[in-house]
């Protein structure tokens, strides 16, 4: 009790008491993100600066606390709660746009900016920040860029580390330093993106800005058949066809999507695939039509356009708030997140159609079709232990289906606390110790988010604190 | 810059891990070339090597053409790869020079540039997967055929740019992209006065070009010359419909901007590409030497100007491509011969890093190469980098001294 006394008394001398916290119910707030496991720290900080960040780092080394770096907590697999203890830092106090160089489409920002302000306020200026989990309106690029997020128009713009440029970063022993993809040398900020906080805390980030599109179209067509609209997926990319976005929503999230939402998704039909190209208007026409040939070969009920940019927007918040809306079903689900080749998606959904039955879970599925990344809902109630239990036995059958069809386990959601243990199911012990070694350079005495990505048995990689 | 004595050159990933295996036990050392068309980029080894060569560890692994994925060997050569996938209406933009010898692997190890970048991304961003042997001899993996995975570390983008000295890239596992149905090129001179307006004129333009530089001198790669004044070359590609729209677009903007005729070629236009690409790296033998600077597309044009007129107080001649929509200047100086370029260029040398302290020498076949600052100045993680070496090639068996630092 004293040391925690001692510990809090130097983080408030460092940030100020409204910088602190450490109340039992302020801290059971950041227990958890949005997998379901949680757990407690000793105190959470809520830091200004960069230099404010560093000093936390170096007070929680001093205390041999363990630091855990948090954005708005919504990442799905336990990556921003400690393990065990240790010293949660917020970043939602850092978020400001620190300069925007329109002319070179280029930002630097702090952690904590939501992502979808960023788009907003650099709107003007004709330009947007390309990720977009569907998270987009509470995510923020801190956590984008811990995760290498993902979303819906990353079939077109691919995922947050395309559009990073440079970081600044607080490491292990609360040094800064900074990493840009034009220097000379490695490139750190690739190996820094997706690193789930366990390399290093980011300060702030230099980020790439897209040129608006000129024209923006977005169709829903309908099919009887999953199957037949996963078939579709693959010939519209085979064709030679990349549109900005290719998403996919069966009858159980098209039905509880429009029940909350209204957004204008046809009822009665297996599934919906929601279409968007963007870009010119010579190459968004011909994409329709090339579109609608293939959808209509592989027996689409019908596809029809949004007519307006409210019809668009519809359309895009009913996919978005897609998982929120199965709160109609069940009172709790699990996303499970994997990805396949493309090719691969039919026989991977017919996978996580026979694991949903055996274990008598009612699945619905809402995915990035056109990448191949499967994200089956699993609905079940959290009170019932049998359903519970169930659910982790499907999820695991749906990860195993993925792996036997060459796909990997995780498409945009991170390892975290969640799927650590399955990395060797896709990694050697080889290919492990190879990321170990970039671990052991960053992080050598794994106080920065740990037990998460690595394996708990992982041990070849680990080094003795010097 | 071939190696005196011929290289070895393994068939298999297994042949070549027990190689690296051998070196690393034994302490000896081990230089490693794919085509060697970016030989001229690093510092050489700090020891006698034995000579190591991808060239022959070539074949496609899985062509997955349906899912828009294919898997090679990293000895296959630039070229190789896009015919194949040329044949299946897709491509992947390496834009590196001499792609009928350049390698996949080296160019993913030297972090090559290309100048289509501004529109379609970085070549790491197209590496889904790589295989690596490492110091070992071990063979690590990362990535997948998938084309979205965050499953660990991004180590696949790591090792790009990397010089092979975390270890050798044996497996390029990319995404491709279809490819643009038609390509056209511009070219006119590009007069001093209409110059700013001009870059200004490009940047703005609706349909973005997939390429555009301002070149000067370099008269074996373009025609349409305009004294030592330079010309411009935009590249356009994509359908029929969006060129004809880029075409009036682009045509009314030079015009505006003042550049006085344009030439419009469609035919040949991919190679008249290739040929400004390969001369970023084409050297003059002896007398040459050429930097790249990386910039910022609105300060690429001043910053150009400002080494040129550097190197011209030296006496020296010089050449520059400047890529508008990305920002890269690169100047060749050169002298009448070797001796006249050798007096000069270790004090043009010390003179374009203190204006340019990021300048990267990419070609040169000087003797006096040893004594110049290949990488620019230091990054600002070197430390980290060194120890990420250390980590990694603890015996430096691997590319000693060839990269930033040292490394």
């Amino acid at each position: 009790m004293k040391r925690l006394g001692m510990l809090r008394e130097r983080l408030i001398g460092a940030l100020g008491t409204d910088g602190v916290k450490t109340e039992p119910e302020d801290l059971s707030v950041y227990a958890f993100d949005a997998y379901t496991d949680g757990g407690r720290p000793l105190a959470v900080v809520l830091p200004r600066s960069t230099n404010e960040v560093s000093a936390v780092v170096k007070i929680a080394r001093e205390f041999g606390e363990p630091i855990v770096a948090r954005g708005a907590g919504t990442g799905l697999c336990g990556g921003a709660v400690p393990a065990a203890g240790g010293i949660v830092i917020s970043t939602m106090r850092m978020n400001r746009i620190l300069e925007l160089d329109a002319a070179n489409r280029r930002a630097r920002v702090e952690p904590g900016l939501i992502n979808l302000d960023l788009s907003r306020r650099v709107a003007a200026d004709g330009l947007f920040f390309a990720p977009d989990p569907s998270s987009q309106q509470i995510s923020t690029i801190g956590g984008n860029i811990a995760t290498n997020a993902g979303g819906p128009h990353c079939l077109s713009y691919g995922t947050t580390v395309n559009h990073v440029l440079g970081l600044e970063v607080v490491d292990e022993t609360g040094e800064v330093f900074t990493t840009s993809i034009d220097d000379s040398g490695y490139d750190l900020t690739a190996a820094l993106v997706g690193s789930e906080g366990t390399l290093g805390i980011v300060t702030s980030a230099w980020v790439r800005l897209l040129a608006q599109p000129e024209a923006v179209r977005v169709w829903v067509a309908a099919f009887d058949q999953m199957e037949a609209a996963s078939e579709a997926v693959s010939a519209i990319v085979a064709a030679g066809i990349v549109p900005t976005a290719l998403e996919m929503m069966d009858s159980v999230i098209v039905t509880a999507v429009e029940a909350a939402f209204h957004a204008g998704y046809p009822t009665g039909a297996a599934a919906v695939l929601l279409v968007e190209s963007a870009g010119f208007e010579e190459d968004v026409a011909a994409a329709e039509s090339a579109i609608r040939a293939i959808v209509n070969q592989h027996g689409a009920r019908y596809m029809r356009g949004a007519r307006t940019a409210a019809e668009r927007a519809a359309l895009w918040a009913g996919r978005k708030g897609a998982a929120g809306a199965t709160g109609r079903i069940a009172p709790n689900y699990y996303t499970q997140d994997v990805c396949v080749p493309r090719s691969k998606l039919p026989t991977a959904l017919r996978a996580v159609a026979a694991a949903a039955a055996e274990h008598a879970i009612t699945v619905g599925n809402v995915f990035h079709a056109g990448d191949g990344n499967l994200h089956p809902l699993l609905m079940y109630d959290r009170r019932d232990r049998r359903q519970v239990a169930a659910v982790v036995l499907t999820g695991n059958a749906i990860l195993e289906s993925a792996i036997e069809l060459g796909g990997t386990i995780s498409g945009e959601h991170g390892i975290g606390w969640e799927k650590r243990d399955a990395m060797t199911r896709v990694y050697t012990t080889a290919d492990l110790a190879a990321m170990g070694r970039v671990r052991d350079v960053f992080d050598p005495r794994r106080r920065l988010n740990p037990e998460k990505i690595f394996p708990s048995g992982a041990r070849c990689s680990e080094v003795t604190p010097p | 810059m071939r190696t005196a004595t011929a290289p070895v050159a393994p068939e298999t990933i297994d042949a070549l891990g027990t190689i690296v295996a051998q070196a690393d036990r034994g302490g000896g050392k081990i230089s490693i070339a794919g085509g060697n068309t970016l030989s001229g980029m690093g510092l050489p080894l700090e020891a006698p090597a034995l000579a190591l060569s991808t060239l022959r560890l070539t074949g496609v692994v899985a062509n997955e053409s349906a899912d828009l994925t294919i898997a090679v060997r990293a000895g296959m050569t630039l070229q190789g790869v896009n015919v194949l996938l040329a044949g299946q209406g897709q491509f992947i933009p390496f834009d590196a020079p001499a792609p009928q010898y350049a390698t996949v692997g080296g160019t993913l190890a030297a972090g090559w540039l290309g100048p289509r970048r501004h529109r379609y991304g970085r070549l790491r961003d197209y590496l889904i997967g790589s295989a690596i042997v490492l110091a070992d001899g071990s063979v690590a993996r990362a990535g997948g055929m998938v084309v979205k995975n965050v499953a660990g570390y991004d180590m696949s983008r790591l090792y790009v740019g990397s010089f092979g000295t975390l270890g050798i890239l044996v497996q390029a596992n990319f995404k491709t992209i279809p490819a643009p149905g038609h390509a056209r090129i511009f070219l006119a001179p590009l007069p001093e006065r209409t110059r700013e307006r001009a870059f200004a004129a490009l940047a703005a333009l609706p349909v973005a070009p997939s390429a555009a530089f301002w070149v000067d001198g370099f008269h074996n790669s373009i025609d349409g010359d305009d004294g030592n004044e330079g010309r411009v070359a935009v590249l356009l590609d994509g359908s029929e419909a969006l060129l004809e729209r880029a075409t009036r677009d682009l045509r009314s903007a030079l015009g505006r901007a003042g550049v006085p005729e344009t030439r419009v070629f469609d035919t040949g236009a991919r190679e008249s590409f290739q040929r400004i690409v390969d001369a970023y790296v084409a050297n003059l033998g002896e007398r040459s030497v050429t930097y790249r600077i990386a910039s910022f597309p609105t300060e690429s044009a001043e910053r150009a100007l400002n080494i040129q007129q550097l190197a011209r107080r030296y006496d020296l001649r010089t050449e520059t491509i400047v890529d508008a929509l990305n920002g890269d200047v690169v100047l060749r100086a050169s002298g009448l011969d070797s001796r006249t370029l050798g007096g000069k260029i270790e004090s043009f040398d010390d003179a374009i890093h203190e204006l340019e302290p990021g300048a990267q020498v990419i070609a040169c076949e000087h003797p006096h190469r040893v004594h110049l600052n290949a990488w620019g100045e230091a990054p600002a993680a070197v430390e980290r980098m060194r120890a990420l070496k250390a980590r990694f090639d603890p015996n430096r068996t691997l590319n000693p001294g060839r990269f930033v630092g040292g490394i």
